[in-house]
């Protein structure tokens, strides 16, 4: 067969200067380095909001049972979110390596459908938890102003929380949902390449 | 094992891999070198169940496959019209025809003509794939009659 000859000695053929192995360390130094700043960066956020609401709780001393209740759920519901979000990216890499094609790509999807649903639940009760939690921790300072104004804080934040359900919530879970389908069915369609065959 | 030794064994074997991939250079390279992180990270944890050489060509391969996970920044380089015309770059352009053809197979064959090229035994590649080893036999057969038909289509026009 000299196809087969032909075949291989063009492809040895195809060379390139091999990167000096500092250029890889440089880049894993970077790599790490950017991981950690990132991880760092998205906590950050739901570190200084817990801190602030645990400085009210603490200052103020908050009298009502409802106070507390709705501090407790809006850090849960900020830490769940932080929490599935830092965890969706390093999982890979480590169990990967002794696993053939085939095993990867199916570890791959399942993790996909996995996310699929978890961004979806996560997201749920994210805002539930959030809009509980806000609507409990102002019972107690609402209560301490005229009805009047009561029901102007209570009816902005309600239609606020509105908003954010009926907009922003499925717009979001729609742009994730979007670009987790077209990876998960690219992910298929390379699954069935192989399955196909056997 | 020693990893300066297995980056001057398989640097220029990994990036032919990759290479038949996705049929860019900087891709390849970037690939080549995601590659050799995730070795460098992995290797206290090689455990020697197979080859260091399949090992290596797992991590690559599913480093490729991976790669459809990120943006689609796989074009196909298009090439040079003149590099046809021009005797003394013929063998540039066999080479390039070759690695074209390739990167426009489906995936998991682009995988299985690179590592068989690469000379890495079918029973190593059944592994490395997931595929048995008479199913990476007949592909083998096929891939090649395939990419003979394309190239010799190509290479008579010029």
């Amino acid at each position: 067969m000299d196809n087969d000859i032909n075949f291989k000695d063009l492809w040895a053929k195809q060379k390139v200067a091999e990167p000096d192995k500092e250029e890889l360390l440089l880049k894993m130094e970077a790599f790490k380095k950017e991981n950690i700043r990132k991880i760092i960066f998205s906590n950050i956020l739901l570190v200084a909001t817990s801190a602030f609401i645990i400085f009210i709780w603490v200052y103020y001393q908050p009298a009502m049972l409802t106070t507390k209740i709705g501090i407790v759920l809006i850090v849960l519901a900020m830490a769940i979110y932080m929490f599935a979000n830092n965890k969706n990216k390093p999982v890979f890499n480590i169990t990967t390596t002794e696993i053939s094609n085939k095993e990867y790509l199916e570890a791959l999807l399942a993790i996909k459908k996995k996310q699929q649903f978890m961004q979806t639940t996560i997201l749920n009760s994210y805002f539930v938890l959030l809009s509980l939690g806000i609507a409990l921790y102002m019972y107690e300072y609402a209560s301490k102003m005229s009805i009047a104004w009561a029901l102007a804080v209570y009816g902005l934040t309600v239609l606020w929380i509105l908003f954010n359900w009926f907009y922003f919530r499925p717009k979001q879970i729609k742009k994730q949902q979007h670009k987790l389908n077209e990876i998960i069915s690219k992910f298929e369609r390379l699954n069935q390449q192989i399955a196909g065959n056997q | 094992m020693n990893f300066d030794h297995i980056y001057s064994t398989y640097w220029q074997k990994i990036f032919r891999l990759c290479m038949g991939y996705v049929n860019d250079f900087d891709l390849a390279k970037d690939l080549t070198q995601d590659t050799f992180v995730i070795v460098w990270q992995q290797l206290p944890h090689f455990r020697n169940e197979s080859a260091i050489g399949t090992w290596i060509f797992r991590i690559a391969s599913n480093n490729c496959l991976r790669q459809i996970e990120k943006q689609n920044r796989t074009q196909k380089v298009k090439l040079p019209t003149h590099l046809q015309e021009d005797n003394s770059e013929s063998m540039e352009s066999h080479i390039q025809f070759l690695y074209q053809c390739i990167s426009e197979l489906p995936e998991i064959e682009r995988i299985i003509i690179s590592l068989e090229l690469e000379d890495v035994k079918q029973a190593e590649i059944a592994q490395i794939v997931g595929l048995s080893e008479g199913n990476v036999r007949v592909k083998i057969h096929r891939i090649k009659e395939k990419l003979a038909q394309k190239l010799k289509e190509i290479w008579t026009t010029i």
